[in-house]
């Protein structure tokens, strides 16, 4: 809380749930070619998107993170076939409701990474934290401490 | 409706006495004026109970699902040889033959333990709407002649016209007609006006963001978490529902609005490609959420993107169980 009042030198929490196989990979890659992106975001490595509840991107901002970054690998390349597809419709379903209700469309955020993209996974937390950055502290189906 | 009332009360009894069905689900007259109420019908002299009229609200496709669920579990502990079937029979209008294919799309029992009866319909009153057409006034008596709501209330004499109560989702009904059945009883309903059935969404949507949160927050307060939303929606059949999960506890219990409003969110978004707009849930919401206005976008929705309307073709699967490789928009998919 303190740190988001002070909108100054304020810096959104991003919580980026990515795939083990692609973007995880990708994120790797992009570390050990020492490419620079913003250090904003909190990876949680989950084994494929297909796996993520829908529930996991509501519940991270209702806890307090400004934006949430999905990415898997793209369509077509999925480690179990098909999990990213399946995906992919649960989260159009799920990103055009959010926003039907009010919330910023450019909160949840969805993307395909691949393991070789290291400078696509960088570039992508450039895009992802200047958009949340430009939308300020989250405060919608946020829950106040205290 | 006499008719069909009559040729209701012969189906059911004539499945009961050929042992078709243990049981018929259908309504009776509820103990309220101008009420029905769902009842279990399983002898052929209670039979003359069932009835079928403007005021047959509830989604019987619950109750069917229910008691499958109870008899299964009832099963477990006997021997396979030795298990009884169970038939069920249902009166089903338009959206309850919905709710029942969505139940078959997701196995939840198979097509023969349920016996289908279709009736024609030509939608339910809503009764927050004819209480609110009477101005608040208690009802004493009342009977429907014909388009007419004839009453007695505390304020003297009322009548009001059938058409001016309906249900918002029996008026832009699409599928006022049995989809399956394995007896029709009735002609088939005229149509209802399904043109407009997105309109309220169409307006909302055209609102800023910032009263599309004023409108949802401004609903979401008024919940009190009551669950009965869950409890008359036919699609929320989980054991366990994410309500009361523990571990992870995915909504708090307090009174926190936020966990309301997630909630909410939540079942309404477990409705994709489930919600067949009948009305259940708005009918016995007791704080007269508009929850119609985010479920019939959900409903948009899954038609815009997945071209599916829930519970349309018992050929067809669950719209988010299956994808479209190539078809699939991707358009919501952030490009740096």
């Amino acid at each position: 809380m303190a740190e988001n009042l002070a909108s100054k030198d304020w810096e959104p929490k991003i919580v980026a749930i990515v795939c083990n196989w692609c973007t995880y990979a990708g994120a790797d890659l992009a570390g050990i070619s020492r490419i620079q992106y913003p250090p904003n975001v909190r990876i949680i490595r989950v084994p494929c998107t297909g796996r993520i509840n829908p529930f996991y991107i509501v519940k991270a901002l209702q806890t307090g993170a400004d934006g949430v970054l999905v990415s898997g690998c793209h369509p077509g390349e999925c480690h179990y076939i098909s999990g990213n597809l399946v995906a992919r419709r649960k989260f159009a379903a799920l990103k055009s409701f959010l926003s039907y209700i009010g919330m910023e469309g450019d909160r949840t955020m969805f993307t395909w990474v691949s393991a070789s993209e290291g400078d696509r996974f960088a570039q992508v937390i450039r895009g992802v934290t200047a958009k949340v950055k430009a939308l300020g502290p989250a405060d919608k189906l946020k829950k106040k401490l205290g | 409706m006499e008719n069909i009332e009559t040729k209701l009360r012969e189906e059911a009894k004539r499945l009961l006495l050929e042992k078709k069905a243990d049981v018929i689900i259908g309504y009776e007259k509820g103990t309220l004026p101008l009420t029905a109420t769902p009842c279990f019908i399983t002898t052929p002299e209670e039979a003359d109970k069932l009835v079928w009229n403007d005021l047959c609200t509830q989604n019987l496709a619950k109750f069917v699902h229910d008691l499958i669920t109870a008899h299964k579990n009832s099963q477990k502990r006997v021997k396979p040889e030795d298990r009884k079937k169970k038939i069920i029979g249902v009166v089903a209008r338009g959206c309850t033959t919905r709710s029942l294919i969505i139940h078959l799309q997701e196995r939840q029992y198979g097509r023969d333990e349920v016996y289908i009866i279709g009736v024609p319909c030509t939608g339910y009153v809503d009764s927050k709407g004819l209480k609110a057409a009477i101005n608040g006034a208690d009802i004493i008596e009342g009977s429907i002649e014909g388009e007419k709501i004839k009453m007695k209330t505390s304020a003297g004499e009322k009548s009001v016209a059938l058409k001016d109560v309906l249900a918002d989702s029996c008026r832009t009904c699409r599928f006022n007609n049995p989809i399956i059945s394995d007896v029709m009883v009735g002609n088939l309903a005229p149509s209802m006006n399904p043109d407009s059935e997105y309109d309220d969404v169409k307006d909302f949507e055209a609102k800023s963001i910032e009263e599309r949160w004023a409108y949802f927050t401004k609903e979401m307060e008024k919940c009190i978490r009551c669950n009965a939303c869950r409890q008359a929606c036919p699609s929320c059949y989980c054991p366990t529902c994410f309500v009361e999960q523990s571990q992870p506890q995915w909504v708090g219990i307090g009174e926190d609005k936020t966990d309301t409003q997630v909630f909410q969110f939540m079942r309404l978004y477990h409705m994709v490609g489930r919600c067949v707009d009948c009305g259940s849930c708005v009918a016995v919401c007791p704080m007269g959420v508009d929850l119609r206005k985010f479920l019939k976008k959900i409903d948009k929705d899954c038609w815009e993107l997945f071209g599916n309307r829930a519970g349309s073709s018992l050929e067809d699967m669950p719209p988010l169980g299956k994808y479209n490789e190539h078809g699939d928009k991707e358009d919501f998919i952030f490009n740096p």
